[in-house]
């Protein structure tokens, strides 16, 4: 570490408003993850005050939206299921697998730390990397963009995060598959706007599964898997 | 209404979002509409003051709130407030819009006033009272001009704490700690510490 303590607690605010350059984000979520434990605890009391104090600051700024988005808003969250769809068994998992070891993959065991812990998903993503099991598996995409899971056995449950991943074509979505030894079970659809530029998804129950597996599916997702995976992460 | 009822009314309403927020996580579509109506004034005039753009905004409102039904099961009481929780989704989707809509060159850069324009009319006083918006506004007027204008260029024109020390010519010790010492102020101004 050549930057002192200081200068990191200093960054806090700037991270919290969003405010610090995209190029120095994983820099200082790699030391936030070498920092002492107290530091990193200050560094993320100070980011949620200041997230808390915004939270109340909207007031200042509230306007009403439009009031068609509203029916546009709840239309589109009644097309968008992230709950696990029935789950079946099926002899998929060999394909499954002959794919994930074809298609893919630029694997890269990442540094596990700060990087992947976007605000919405703080809660989850502090339970998994306080796990003494967690684990990082990144894969490139064909087509573009990356996806990476954080996940520990321990805690049943992972995080997504893709980056730059290609939209799925227009009346079409991208469903997520985890694979165990019962079959592919889902893990949830995107639609073009959730893929870009990042989103993240949170995996809630592993069940032993292997590998995690991408489909284009139509709009809505399917109960089991109708296309051949274009993309698999082993979950080892 | 006074100040102190005002203060006293978030600790309801965030108690309120939490019940709500959890039976969002269980796919609970009335939930939701309930909490897209408690909250989508605080979202969409977020989003409008970053984007300026109307059109931007509501998609970018649409998407926040897809976010919102996709992850409320991540939400976690213990890690902060539903509102900070659904703002700081909002105000990232916002500066991501912000600066891809920058890169592109799609977005002149028009906004080098450091003024926090005076709130809206249009909000149904049920969810946010004049008395709390009153309050808010005073807060962040009694900031002085160079930590306003700091948060002003970071928070709403969505510009990175390098790129207003640019702006403003000062160094980025003085611009991090004009941002400290602007939520500090407001935190104390509010009486959040």
């Amino acid at each position: 570490m050549t930057q002192p303590i200081d200068d990191l607690t200093a960054l806090a605010t700037p991270y919290a408003l969003h405010a610090i350059p995209e190029t120095e984000r994983s820099a200082i979520d790699q030391r936030l993850a070498d920092a002492p434990p107290d530091v990193a605890r200050a560094f993320d009391d100070e980011v949620r005050a200041v997230r808390e104090t915004m939270a109340v600051i909207s007031a200042a700024t509230a306007v009403e939206p439009p009031f068609e988005l509203r029916d546009r808003v709840l239309a589109e969250i009644r097309q968008a299921p992230v709950v696990p769809l029935q789950r079946k068994s099926r002899p998929w998992r060999a394909t499954i697998l002959a794919a994930a070891a074809a298609i893919i993959i630029g694997l890269g065991a990442l540094g596990v730390g700060y990087a992947l812990r976007p605000a919405p998903q703080t809660s989850t993503a502090e339970q998994i990397f306080a796990a003494p099991d967690v684990r990082t598996i990144s894969g490139e995409i064909p087509g573009g963009g990356t996806a990476t899971v954080v996940f520990s056995r321990e805690k049943n449950a992972g995080v997504l995060v893709m980056n730059n991943v290609t939209p799925p074509e227009a009346g079409t979505v991208y469903q997520m598959w985890l694979i165990n030894d019962a079959g592919p079970h889902s893990a949830g659809t995107m639609d073009a706007k959730a893929v870009a530029p990042s989103t993240t998804a949170v995996l809630p129950n592993l069940d032993g599964s292997s590998t995690l597996a991408f489909t284009v599916e139509p709009p809505g997702g399917s109960a089991q898997p109708t296309t051949e995976p274009f993309a698999a992460l082993p979950l080892t | 209404m006074t100040l102190f009822a005002a203060v006293d009314r978030l600790p309801l309403v965030t108690t309120d979002l939490d019940e709500l927020l959890r039976r969002v996580a269980r796919r609970d579509v009335d939930a939701f509409a309930t909490f897209y109506d408690q909250t989508r004034a605080r979202v969409f005039g977020l989003v409008t003051r970053v984007l300026r753009d109307p059109g931007y905004s509501e998609e970018t409102t649409q998407d926040i709130y897809l976010q919102v039904w996709r992850t409320a099961d991540a939400y976690n009481p213990a890690a902060g407030t539903p509102l900070s929780w659904l703002m700081t989704i909002a105000h990232r989707r916002a500066v991501d819009r912000v600066r891809s809509e920058q890169a592109a060159g799609q977005r002149e850069s028009r906004y080098g006033a450091a003024n926090v324009e005076p709130p809206s009319d249009l909000v149904a006083e049920s969810v946010i009272s004049n008395d709390e918006r009153r309050q808010v506004a005073d807060c962040l007027g009694s900031l002085t001009d160079t930590q306003r204008e700091a948060i002003q260029l970071a928070y709403y024109d969505g510009l990175t704490y390098v790129q207003v020390s640019e702006r403003l010519s000062a160094n980025l010790a003085t611009i991090k700690s004009r941002m400290r010492d602007a939520i500090r102020g407001l935190r104390r101004c509010l009486g959040l510490s």
